[in-house]
């Protein structure tokens, strides 16, 4: 405006600049400076130039456990979820007398989701003598060790996430109901049957909000600590089945305060996360539908 | 056209008429059933915690069901207690300390923070821009370790400091983007014309953009909250000594310490534990509604 | 009390896009300047850079001999009227009015009297206790014009005040605001007003003077009737009137027995007073204009005609739209609808009488009128 400093923006932005440059941008760099040191806390850091990343990919298997269970969670997790989100949403989507109560109901388990409280809880639930195995028992079937068998253990953990998938619905469910009644009148008109107008007017006008939750909970699926941790004690257990990223990176950091090298996984997983991210955003031009450029 | 010929046609039609509703009928039917199911299944554990926090031992594991046959509040006697020194008053204080800096430092900041993004022209503004985007999608491993190197030089080790401190500093970058993206959508005009009233850009947004964005700056204080609440890694990474110790890192400690069979007490300190977020929920469902639809991808 | 002058000023939006180039206008003390034009003519540019909302690029804005290019709105003596009233949604109509003079810490009594005064002159008293979304779209307006009204601003600001409201409505606060002009005037208080619109309606019926403007230039400043009877060019003559002022090629002939136009194959005679009022250019190609009120069915046995097939008739009650095409150009005739005989209007051909006095001849180049005399 006219008589006002163009500097006048930059002084309300500045706590935010600050928080940038002190706790993100020079942690940022200072990290990647930490990944080729052998740094144990005590002493100074030590440059020793790739012998991290060496190690990593050469002779460390919990590494290699690490890393491919923890892409195995996130690439279960995250279509679970989001495919679940989206059916429940759209089920959500017709005018249901209780939309609301369904809505609420749905979203709990987001807000508690990430607690301690519900990751003991869920270490109840999936007991041996839990209330899963006595409803198996109900149906006839033998009770599983779902915390003792490395096939089961990673799935309670997915299963966890999915659970939470109230967050996301809710987001798909806004997109859903902004789009334009008229358009699918027009595709009624047109003899379109109703999974016809999903797959060609419903989908392809929301994948701008499936393009926003897929990037959301990669991230967030990559960073999983409160669950595995606290049902398996922070062990990973069994057989590491449930050790993702997040918990070696804690150990190696907090418990052997071996920071270099935590440093160094911790870099592999943001390479891994940033590439995936690229990709999903250099392909969405394919697939997803921007309607103009709204903003002025 | 003859009468038969008609009232034919009529017939016809009265019959599609009632398949059609028929259907619609089954159609709706189905949709509900499905709806109650997943809601059921996705809020049992949460009823079954809640009743099983109140069965004695002994039921726990004996009965899938939630209503407790014997009803006993010896769990929360226990639980209440925890298996520390203190009570589970302490860490609920310990918690309200975090919060509340952290909340009010939150919705200060980034309310600031939006403002300028939103309605100012600055010199670097698009680059700035892009890093709240970029911070929105960086995962927080990577700096977290330089973080702690950060925090022991700054000697804030076992205090509250570095779990409100960065907040405070609208480090939340989804709260920025969601403020930004709420403040986008609300017209300028009446900005304007309080600058024409002779306002300053600090007035204005006191006395016009606050009280516009209020809806909004409630939800990014209750998701704060609620993840504040949640968080169990910051405080396991900053906070050490007990008497410091928030609800989740209590919580933990307390079952790891509390004998392994005494599974009421631990299941009801689970439900202490959570009462605080479901409160606040249930209180404010709206407001959570309505900040996660329009603030997340709306603009 | 004060005038408003403009001087030279541009806006460069981000280093490219030119949006107003060097505008020099005087607004006097106490008048009422409309500036019209179509969109994107920028004139909600320059009434936004009057007020401070825009940047001055290059120029100079003073407000009463005071230049106000570094000065925040706030503090340049101008109120303004938005186009979706801007009223603030959370306080209550008593607050929206008294915000500005309560961030001045004035005192209770006279931001009272202030409001009494106001709430009376736009009978308003009832609504004082209202939110703004419970007002209709007449009384938000109101209220509206209440704010700009008890700053007592050197210059009201209007931003097509009007164009949110229904037809009926648009025409009575037409009326309303003139006269609350005239009163403002009358009381001794300052009423400069700068008043944008879209719409020449408004601005014919409500501007001392006009401002036409065209992407970001002034096409003509003049009162209505001067703006009317004699445009500058051919954009200020297509823009003011309705219908629009019949515009076509033509070929302007000087010979011994007399200067003739040519349109097309036919060919009229031009009156001496024609001739007189040129200023420009000897034979050649013109651009010729007339109002579709100066040009008639012509009178049986009458010389000097157009002849024209008559394509559609619009019957609009007192009035009837000949829409006509002479030699390959499409003309509207306005003729009253009194005694028109439509039968022989289907017929096709028809003759038509200009009137000369009301031709106006325009540089095809430059588009400038070359008919007004010295």
């Amino acid at each position: 405006m006219g008589g006002d400093s163009k500097f006048l923006g930059l002084l309300y932005i500045s706590p935010y600049v600050i928080g940038l440059l002190v706790f993100t941008a020079i942690p940022f760099v200072y990290s990647f400076y930490l990944s080729f040191t052998d740094y144990p806390l005590m002493t100074a850091p030590v440059w020793v130039g790739l012998d991290n990343y060496l190690e990593l990919f050469t002779s460390d298997r919990t590494f290699r456990k690490s890393l491919s269970v923890t892409l195995v969670y996130v690439f279960t997790t995250v279509p679970l979820k989001l495919v679940f989100a989206l059916f429940i949403a759209v089920i959500l989507n017709y005018r249901l007398k209780m939309i609301n109560f369904f809505r609420t109901a749905y979203y709990v388990p987001s807000i508690l989701g990430g607690s301690v409280a519900v990751a003991v809880l869920w270490r109840y639930i999936f007991a041996k003598a839990g209330v899963v195995n006595m409803a198996l028992g109900f149906f006839g079937m033998d009770p599983i060790n779902w915390f003792g068998d490395p096939n089961y253990a990673l799935f309670i953990i997915t299963l966890l996430r999915v659970w939470q998938f109230g967050s996301a619905m809710i987001i798909f469910l806004a997109a859903l109901q902004s789009v334009d009644k008229s358009l699918y009148e027009s595709a009624a008109i047109d003899g379109a049957n109703k999974w016809q107008t999903f797959r060609s007017i419903t989908l392809p006008l929301i994948t701008p909000v499936i393009f926003f939750n897929l990037i959301m909970q990669t991230v967030q699926a990559f960073q999983e600590f409160n669950g595995p941790y606290i049902i398996t004690n922070g062990t990973g257990s069994p057989l590491k089945s449930t050790y993702l990223l997040p918990l070696y990176i804690y150990d190696e950091a907090f418990k052997k305060f071996d920071m270099g090298y935590a440093s160094a996984i911790a870099w592999v997983m943001f390479f891994i996360i940033m590439v995936l991210t690229l990709v999903a955003f250099w392909s969405s031009r394919r697939w997803v539908y921007y309607a103009g450029d709204k903003r002025s | 056209m003859t009468t038969t010929a008609l009232s034919a046609i009529a017939l016809e039609t009265e019959r599609t008429n009632r398949m059609t509703r028929r259907l619609q009928r089954i159609s709706a039917a189905v949709r509900y059933l499905i709806l109650a199911g997943v809601g059921l299944v996705m809020l049992y554990p949460l009823i079954w915690l809640i009743g099983a926090s109140f069965k004695t031992n002994a039921e726990i594991f004996a009965d899938p069901g939630f209503i407790p046959k014997e009803p006993t509040l010896n769990g929360y006697i226990n639980g209440w207690k925890t298996s520390t020194p203190y009570t589970f008053a302490t860490f609920f204080w310990n918690t309200f300390l975090i919060i509340l800096p952290k909340t009010v430092g939150t919705a200060i900041s980034a309310t600031a923070v939006a403002y300028g993004f939103a309605r100012f022209e600055f010199p670097f503004k698009k680059l700035f821009f892009a890093t709240v985007i970029a911070i929105l999608l960086l995962p927080n491993v990577v700096t977290r370790i330089p973080q702690y190197l950060l925090f022991r030089d700054l000697g804030w080790l076992d205090s509250f400091l570095p779990l409100w401190v960065p907040s405070a500093l609208a480090g939340d970058a989804f709260f920025v983007f969601m403020l930004i993206q709420f403040l986008r959508a609300i017209p300028r005009d009446m900005e304007e014309a309080a600058r024409v009233d002779g306002a300053n850009t600090l007035q204005v947004l006191i006395f016009i953009v606050v009280p516009l964005l209020a809806p909004a700056i409630v939800s990014v204080c209750l998701f704060q909250i609620m993840w504040t609440m949640n968080d169990f890694l910051g405080p396991l990474i900053y906070i050490s000594s007990v008497d410091k110790y928030p609800i989740s890192l209590a919580l933990k400690l307390s079952i790891d310490t509390t004998e392994a069979f005494d599974w009421n007490r631990i299941l009801a300190m689970s439900v202490l534990a959570l009462a605080p977020s479901l409160i606040i929920f249930f209180l404010a469902q709206k407001q959570f509604i309505e900040g996660i639809s329009s603030g997340g991808v709306k603009g | 009390m004060a005038g408003l002058q403009i001087r030279n000023v541009e806006k460069v939006y981000g280093n490219k896009f030119k949006a107003v180039h060097g505008i020099s206008l005087d607004v006097k003390d106490g008048e009422f300047m409309v500036l019209v034009g179509p969109s994107g003519c920028a004139k909600s540019t320059l009434l936004r850079m009057i007020a401070g909302l825009e940047t001055i690029t290059a120029g100079e804005i003073s407000i009463g001999e005071r230049v106000v290019n570094n000065l925040v709105p706030g503090k340049r003596g101008i109120a303004m009227v938005f186009q979706n009233y801007a009223l603030y949604p959370h306080m209550k109509v008593f607050k929206n009015l008294s915000f500005g003079m309560r961030l001045q810490r004035r005192p209770r009594a006279e931001i009272e009297s202030g409001i009494g005064h106001v709430s009376r002159l736009l009978e308003i008293e009832e609504l004082l206790d209202r939110l703004p979304k419970q007002l209709s779209g007449g009384q938000a307006q109101r209220v509206a014009v209440g704010r700009a009204i008890i700053k007592k601003p050197e210059v009201f600001l209007f931003d097509e005040p009007l164009s949110n409201l229904d037809a009926k409505l648009r025409a009575a606060m037409r009326v309303r605001l003139t006269s609350l002009h005239k009163q403002l005037k009358q009381e001794g208080l300052s009423s400069t007003v700068v008043y944008v619109t879209h719409d020449q309606v408004e601005a014919m019926t409500m501007g001392d003077r006009i401002c036409v403007m065209k992407d970001g230039r002034i096409m003509q400043v003049a009162d209505p009737v001067t703006l009317y009877d004699r445009p500058e060019n051919t954009f200020v003559a297509g823009f003011i009137g309705t219908p629009e002022m019949n515009l076509f090629s033509a070929r302007l002939h000087k010979g011994a027995s007399g200067a003739s136009l040519e349109i097309g194959k036919q060919r009229m005679a031009l009156d001496p007073s024609v001739m007189a009022r040129l200023t420009l250019g000897d034979a050649g190609e013109v651009t010729a204009g007339i109002r579709p009120q100066h040009i008639a069915p012509a009178a049986a046995g009458a010389s000097n005609t157009l002849e024209g097939r008559v394509s559609h008739v619009e019957f609009m009650g007192h009035e009837i739209y000949l829409h006509v095409v002479i030699a390959d150009n499409a003309f509207i005739v306005v003729t009253q609808s009194a005694g028109f005989d439509r039968a022989k209007a289907s017929e096709g051909a028809m003759h038509f009488t200009v009137a000369q006095d009301a031709l106006h001849l325009f540089d095809p180049v430059s588009g400038k009128n070359i008919s007004l005399g010295s």
